[in-house]
């Protein structure tokens, strides 16, 4: 689990218009950020996810809005189980989405597994950038897109 | 001329740095500071909360130099465009070489200090700039 220090971005954008909002929420679905509530976002602090938040906060005030950056640590260990146990559901959903993907593009022919392949690894690296509390998905997927990779390799041979 | 910048500098702040170098002010010196509120005030802010030279509009503090230098150059902005998927990997371009400078530059931020950092990756960015300057005459890859 993390050190117990988490880095929070509290904001305010206008409903309208709309394209801030909708970036805004992209990047931090990118970042895995964990919503704690309507406005109030958070992340395991490392220089990394710091400065990301800091961007962020800078381009809602940008577009009109209010953003502030805070440091600090979860009120109770029961607390931030229950947010890291959240985060860690929602990128062990996205791993298994790519095991399923994986499974599938197995049975293909040479070509689309090819294809597929090279998405896969992508769209894992993503994932991976968003994955603070590793699920045991995780290697599962890595697995399974390596057996792809494998299964290529024995057509070839 | 000074310049500051945050201190930890990644693929970003060490890139900006090589083109202060390189395309602005030869003389550069530049300075490393924790809060926007400890830059020097006679040193340009880069790559900090509230600096012109910073994140604006989804756009990465190298791209804002460039915006603000008027430096036109295809290479450059090939650059640039491997610096942003490396800072910000929004999937805005298609830039394979971004993970793997990123892993090399916060590699070095791990054993070296700050202006090491800045020293060290100055010829990387040298050879970056030839290499892509080649393929842009070339049309592909040099060998």
């Amino acid at each position: 689990m993390s050190a117990g220090e988490w880095v929070l971005l509290a904001y305010r954008l206008p409903r309208e218009p709309s394209t801030p909002r909708i970036a805004l929420w992209r990047r931090l679905r990118q970042l895995g950020a964990a919503q704690l509530l309507d406005g109030l976002v958070a992340l395991p602090a490392d220089s990394r996810t710091r400065e990301q938040l800091e961007w962020l906060a800078d381009e809602v005030v940008e577009a009109g809005g209010e953003a502030t950056v805070w440091l600090s640590r979860p009120g109770s260990a029961g607390q931030e189980r229950a947010l890291a146990s959240r985060m860690q559901a929602a990128v062990a959903a996205d791993y298994r989405e790519v095991v399923e993907e994986a499974a599938v593009a197995g049975s293909g022919p040479a070509g689309q597994r090819k294809r597929t392949l090279g998405r896969l690894r992508r769209e894992l690296r993503r994932i991976r950038r968003r994955d603070y509390f590793p699920p045991p998905e995780r290697e599962r997927a890595a697995g399974a897109v390596e057996a792809l990779a494998d299964s290529l390799e024995r057509a070839a041979a | 001329m000074r310049w500051a910048t945050r201190s930890g500098p990644h693929v970003d702040r060490a890139a900006c740095a090589w083109l202060v170098r390189r395309f602005i002010d030869p003389e550069a010196e530049f300075v490393f500071v924790d809060d926007p509120d400890e830059v020097p005030a006679d040193a340009t802010p880069f790559d900090i909360r509230g600096a012109e030279l910073s994140h604006h509009g989804g756009e990465c503090p190298f791209e804002a130099f460039l915006r603000r230098y008027g430096l036109d150059d295809p290479v450059l902005s090939a650059i640039a465009r491997i610096v942003h998927e490396a800072d910000l990997e929004d999937g805005r371009y298609d830039a394979p070489e971004a993970p793997g400078l990123d892993a090399l530059l916060r590699g070095l931020s791990l054993v070296r200090g700050d202006h090491e950092v800045l020293e060290l990756s100055q010829p990387l960015y040298d050879g970056l700039y030839e290499y892509l300057k080649r393929a842009t005459l070339l049309g592909r890859e040099p060998a």
